[in-house]
């Protein structure tokens, strides 16, 4: 217990850190969000100062962030200045597109990554362990934009997939909950699949490796001379041990995946919080920037703690430890 | 997880309900018809000179990025504006096809004799699209929340003139007198795009002092009304904003069919000009504006397959151009750009610079051909008030050595140009990274002055970055940049040319003009500005057009076509010139 | 043996490689800045060894490129106009490294004959010869970018992994901060501190800082993993035991057991440190028009009538891939033989 509650005071520090600094930074930054007005020649300079002064960015760093601070506490995100709207509202759609791509995306890559990494280590150095090795390392080496470019470039050219976007444009808006669904599925197949190419490289390595380890180990020889089946012993024995630094793997992966996932929603349209803090970082929409960083960072340090928690569980060296 | 079986409930409550709009003759007997049938008699229809379409359907529109907001009097963004203008009405519109102002919400006008006076009679029996009745009352209260200085409104300094707010006042029922301080030539174009807002909504918010958190995006359609063609319907967010037909608007054909004939408009966001290509390619919308040359290229390959049609509207009134810092940098701490100065300030520099520009290359190699050259600040789309006597030089090495030469300029044995002090001419082009266009313009203009023995770099930054430095640091030592006219009367720009002006790219906000010509251009406007006749306001302008040719503070580049496209399906399509480009006349839209 | 062999071939291919970009000048056949203004995307340039009355010729040639806007591409090839490719001619003066400069080329066409091998880019500049000019800034600074990311990672990740408790702590927290922070604001905020114009060493530099500090958390998290399970293995138990110092078990035991996740980490940042580049470019951190980088030659793709029209512009990425597998493989034969040394 007292392991989580140091944990979970850490996580409270860290995200006040995360605050901080991006309002700092943000200070630093040139322009501030009244001055995409500026070049508009119908506007005047007096007008601009008065939005300014309304929306209180022509107060001091530290003002502005300890009133960011207490209306957090009231469970509020600050307001934006380019929605004209509290930014609570504005993130939680964003974050659950984003939520739903990566998750699909995670669950995709580590169901194909298992049984690719199982299979080579069971087959080191035989054919289907070099094939799988040639084709993660030529994915492995292909560029994030250059794959998430070419997968736009095949449902543009094939129209097989939609080319962009979450759903339909909206005469679908009146079907039914499962056609909505397939609708959203059918828009999630390129992005996700997309992710799952990035993530699966790595994974599969790892978990080659790891059983690889395993399987060399003296029970595992036991239990061939058991004679116990080939696939009871990679998945039913093999498999459960060496899950340990795949756990690890896991909280690591989420910090991948959702940079990655930015992209992927950048270049293929995906309404989730990658385009947003793009767009209101390069708007200087301050509020909508720090919200959109604390929701990453929440996602971050809860894939990690996550992770932590359960080698917490399952290793009991680890829990001797602390 | 909670939020998606809500938005599923949306879904099937919005399928219900289309349903039910599909058993019903005519879809504005959704809502019940707008009163009984002999308040409908006492109906001002605005009766449209379009050809007679048919109701029914839809059209899908993709928004550059979310729109921000639906308040008409704070939105400031190109999304925001787009949805609002098919959500509201002006008193008095600009044409968008002829260009002219035109009776809208007022069916009529009167100038005083001394040019200060406006009398606007209002359209009668006019409603909300909440049924609520549209008076004079709602005509004071907008102009109010336009005019005062806590709502920080983008538009109000339009609407001061003479340095005093438009005077506002209530005459009868439906006749509204505006007072201006002093004669304002073509002053009627100022109520164009002043949406008109229900009093009986926002009232109650104004005067609390929250008017800046009126009608954001979340606002559910019981709480929004206007005057539009359409009326607000659904918001997803991220997704899609989605407007139905207002059952009450004040438009008809002649055949006598209440506008607008499509049912929905949805806008989808769509986060990137080339995204919005690739959707419109593949038939997910509708229609398409403020894309550029090399996409238009890509689109004709499948214009005839997937069926639609593409516009190529020739010079619009944007214009790209480039200019020196002229700022007066004594006290800034940049001694470096401030010693380059010198040359930037001496005219013959500035003309050789302009000489030696390939202006047909820009337009070649940057827009497919689909642009125009100029020389003048006027686009040859304002064909009301461009100076065709401004002259079009072709491109001249020569010219610009020999400017260079009369200028004291000379070149080293590597032929690198060198100022009278010996010193060799290097600076730098700031542009705008997301810009891809002025990007290239600027490498462009980097080889070309490089033939001159000038050494140029090109630095692209993100765009509040250019901001910061060209208006409140000033360190930089020339920009390529672009002005897109809101409008083609002059009016609109007085901020660009007078000295003072918080736009007057390269030296702005001056005390008092800086040089003699400066302060000819000031006199020039200030008089066109209270000018009334068309033909006397012209040749003022064409005086300022001519200095600015001669002095040349800003090196016109050129001006991109407008392009559109719609799908074949889509009729009565007319894009034009002027923002919107495509849906300004939105009510007259129906699909085949 | 056979690994062997292998690890000599993709060694010799990226020394060829890495030759080809250092002595860019003698093996482009343009300068990377001058423009074709009539060949804007030009397809690249077929060469020819049999001509158009059928006769084999044994100097390869290339034919004459006419503007015709008729055409799919807006080019026709001039069948009457025939260029032979001139080995080691001498063309346009270059640099290499900035020590000696020469005029010879490896091959060259008499003008007004072009040779696009690659293709030409918006401008009508040779792609080929800006790939191989481009690679000078990007290999390099993406090398070092990554080193300087995985330096700073093994430091973090040894401290961290071997000491535990507080250090350990406050370490993965940083690391932590540092994955979670809006980094464009940081280079925002560097770009507006830097002068207007940034030289092209300057750049250089910042590349390599800017996205070197940034990267760092990732290797340190995983090199942490490994120190953790290294530390804990029996044979550093024992030397522990028979009182080894914590300098010398870093040292001799630990570190030696993480070089394979160093080496593997640092094939894998240099390519993704590389593109990264388009991103700063973007915000003005990169190498300004018209110096050539490898993030600047993938910007276009980003335009979509040049993803579906211009399909040469994807070569240089393309040709990324293999040298990218090759520095992989090269890391992982590496790492096998690392391993058989250290057990």
């Amino acid at each position: 217990m007292r392991f989580i509650f140091r944990r979970l005071a850490h996580a409270v520090l860290l995200l006040l850190a995360i605050s901080f600094l991006s309002f700092a930074l943000l200070q630093l930054t040139p322009g501030d969000f009244f001055d995409g007005l500026r070049l508009n020649p119908e506007i005047s300079q007096q007008t601009i100062e008065g939005l300014r002064a309304q929306y209180g960015l022509d107060r001091p760093l530290p003002v502005r962030y300890e009133r960011w601070v207490a209306a957090l506490l009231h469970g509020q995100l600050g307001f934006s200045l380019a929605y004209k709207s509290p930014v609570g509202p504005l993130l939680r759609e964003r974050a659950w597109n984003t939520l739903v791509l990566t998750g699909t995306a995670t669950l995709l890559s580590w169901l194909i990554a298992i049984p690719i990494g199982v299979w080579s280590a069971a087959a080191k150095g035989k054919w289907p362990d070099r094939i799988s090795g040639v084709a993660t390392s030529t994915l492995l080496t292909i560029p994030d934009l250059l794959l998430f470019l070419l997968l736009l470039l095949l449902a543009v050219r094939t129209g097989w997939f939609p080319s962009g976007g979450m759903v339909s444009a909206a005469g679908d808006a009146n079907a039914g909950l499962w056609a909505t669904a397939f609708d959203i599925a059918q828009h999630l197949v390129l992005p996700a699949a997309g992710l799952a190419l990035v993530a699966l490289p790595a994974l599969v390595r790892h978990i080659r490796s790891s059983m690889i380890e395993v399987l060399a180990s003296p029970f595992i020889r036991a239990a061939r001379a058991h004679g116990i089946s080939r696939m009871r012993i990679l998945f039913r024995y093999a498999l459960p041990v060496a899950a340990n630094p795949l756990i690890s793997l896991f909280g690591l992966s989420i910090a991948g995946m959702l940079s990655a996932s930015a992209l992927a929603e950048v270049v293929l349209s995906w309404p989730g919080l990658g385009p947003l803090l793009l767009e209101s970082v390069l708007a200087r929409d301050v509020y909508v920037v720090a919200g959109t960083v604390m929701v990453a960072a929440v996602f971050l340090i809860g894939g990690n703690l996550l992770a932590d928690l359960l080698l917490f569980a399952v290793d009991p060296r680890i829990r001797t430890d602390s | 997880m909670r939020s998606f079986p809500r938005f599923a409930a949306a879904l099937l409550y919005v399928a219900a309900a289309v349903l039910c709009a599909a058993s019903v003759v005519r879809a504005d007997g959704l809502t019940g018809p707008p009163g009984a049938s002999s308040t409908a008699n006492e109906e001002d229809f605005l009766v449209t000179n379009n050809h007679p379409g048919h109701e029914g359907g839809q059209i899908v529109v993709a928004l550059r990025s979310e729109p921000k907001t639906l308040n008409p009097v704070l939105a400031t963004d190109i999304s925001s504006r787009d949805v609002i203008r098919c959500l509201t009405a002006d008193l008095i519109h600009i044409n968008r096809g002829t260009l002219k102002t035109e009776p809208s919400l007022a069916e009529s006008w009167k100038l005083s004799p001394d040019g200060r006076v406006y009398t606007l009679k209002l359209r009668r029996g006019v409603r909300f699209s909440d049924g609520q009745p549209f008076t004079a009352d709602d005509v004071v209260f907008s102009f109010h929340v336009y005019l005062d200085p806590k709502v920080n409104a983008p538009q109000r300094d339009l609407l001061i003139v003479g340095g005093k707010p438009i005077g506002v006042e209530k005459i009868d029922e439906d006749t509204v007198r505006f007072t201006l301080a002093e004669p304002y030539a073509a002053a009627e174009r100022l109520f164009d795009s002043v949406a008109m807002l229900p009093r009986h909504l926002l009232e109650n918010e104004y005067n609390a002092g929250k008017f800046d958190q009126v009608w954001p995006l979340t606002t559910t359609p019981a709480q929004f009304a206007g005057l539009g063609p359409f009326r607000l319907k659904e918001y997803v967010p991220g997704v899609r904003i989605v407007l139905e037909r207002n059952p009450y608007y004040w438009k008809e054909d002649r055949a006598g069919t209440r506008l607008p004939y499509l049912d929905r408009v949805v806008f989808l966001f769509v986060d990137s000009e080339d995204a919005q290509v690739i959707r419109f390619q593949s038939g997910d919308t509708d229609v398409l504006s403020r894309f550029n040359a090399e996409d238009f290229r890509v689109l004709q390959q499948t214009a005839a397959t997937r069926h639609y049609r593409l516009y190529d509207l020739g010079p619009g009134l944007e214009f790209n151009f480039l200019f020196f810092n002229l700022n007066d940098l004594s006290s800034r701490g940049l001694p470096e750009i401030a010693a380059k100065q010198a040359w930037f300030r001496d005219v013959r520099f500035r003309q050789a610079v302009s000489a030696a520009v390939d202006r047909e290359a820009i337009v070649r190699l940057v827009y497919g051909g689909r642009a125009t050259p100029i020389w003048g600040p006027v686009t040859p789309g304002d064909k009301l008030w461009t100076d065709d006597k401004i002259p079009h030089p072709a491109r001249s090495l020569d010219s610009a050595r020999q400017l260079l030469k009369s200028a004291g300029f000379s070149w080293n044995g590597a032929g690198a140009l060198i100022d009278p002090h010996g010193k060799p001419v290097e600076f730098s082009i700031l542009t705008t990274s997301s810009n891809v266009q002025r990007s290239k313009i600027a490498t462009l203009i980097q080889d070309d002055l490089s033939q001159l023995g000038m050494n140029v770099h090109v630095v692209p930054l993100e765009f509040r970055a250019v901001v910061d430095r060209l208006l409140n640091t000033h360190n930089y030592e020339a920009a390529v940049m672009g002005l897109a006219n809101g409008d083609t009367d002059p009016n609109p720009e007085m901020n660009v040319w007078l000295s003072s002006g918080s736009t007057h790219l390269w030296h702005p906000g001056q005390q008092k003009p800086a040089t003699a010509w400066e302060a000819e251009i000031d006199r020039l406007m200030e008089q066109q500005l209270v000018t009334m006749n068309y033909a006397k306001r012209k040749e003022l302008y064409d005086r300022v057009q001519e200095i600015l040719y001669r002095q040349m503070p800003l090196i016109c580049l050129v001006s991109p076509d407008v392009l559109a496209g719609a799908k074949d399906n889509v009729a009565d399509f007319h894009p034009a010139i002027l923002d919107p480009y495509a849906l300004w006349n939105v009510e007259q839209l129906y699909v085949r | 043996m056979k690994r062997r062999r292998k690890l000599w071939i993709t060694l010799g291919f990226l020394a060829a490689f890495h030759l080809a970009v250092l002595f860019a000048g003698f093996f482009a056949p343009y300068n990377f800045a001058t423009q074709n203004r009539e060949f804007p995307f030009a397809p690249p340039t077929r060469v020819h060894f049999v001509d158009a009355q059928g006769n084999f010729r044994l100097r390869p040639f290339v034919y004459g490129l006419q503007n015709d806007s008729s055409a799919l591409s807006g080019f026709t090839t001039d069948f009457g106009r025939v260029y032979p490719i001139h080995f080691l001619a001498s063309g346009a003066r270059y640099e290499v490294a900035g020590i000696f400069s020469s005029s010879l080329h490896l091959f060259e066409v008499d003008s007004p004959g072009r040779i696009f091998l690659l293709g030409s880019d918006g401008y009508g500049r040779d792609q080929l010869s800006r790939f191989l000019y481009g690679g000078q800034l990007s290999l390099l600074a993406g090398l070092l970018a990554a080193a300087l990311s995985v330096g700073i990672g093994i430091a973090i990740g040894a401290l961290a992994g071997f000491y535990g408790g507080w250090i350990d702590d406050v370490l993965m927290r940083g690391a932590e901060l540092f994955l979670a922070l809006p980094w464009l604001y940081l280079l925002l905020a560097v770009r507006s501190a830097l002068p207007l114009h940034v030289s092209e060493w300057q750049v250089f530099l910042l590349l390599i800082c800017a996205i070197g500090l940034i990267g760092w958390s990732r290797p340190g998290r995983l090199i942490r993993g490994a120190v953790l399970s290294a530390k804990e293995r029996n044979f550093v138990v024992a030397a522990r035991g028979f009182g080894a110092s914590n300098l010398f078990l870093l040292r001799r035991h630990v570190l030696p057991q993480t070089y394979g996740i160093i080496l593997t980490q640092l094939a894998l940042l240099a390519p993704q440190y590389i593109l990264a580049e388009v991103t700063l470019t973007f915000l003005g951190l990169g190498v300004g028009e018209p110096m050539p980088s490898w993030g600047s030659l993938f910007a276009p793709l980003q335009q979509y009538a040049v993803l579906v029209s211009d399909w040469w512009m994807f070569i240089p990425a393309v040709i990324l891939v293999p040298v990218f597998l090759a520095y992989y493989s090269a890391a992982d034969t590496l790492q096998e033989r690392l391993k058989s040394v250290a057990l």
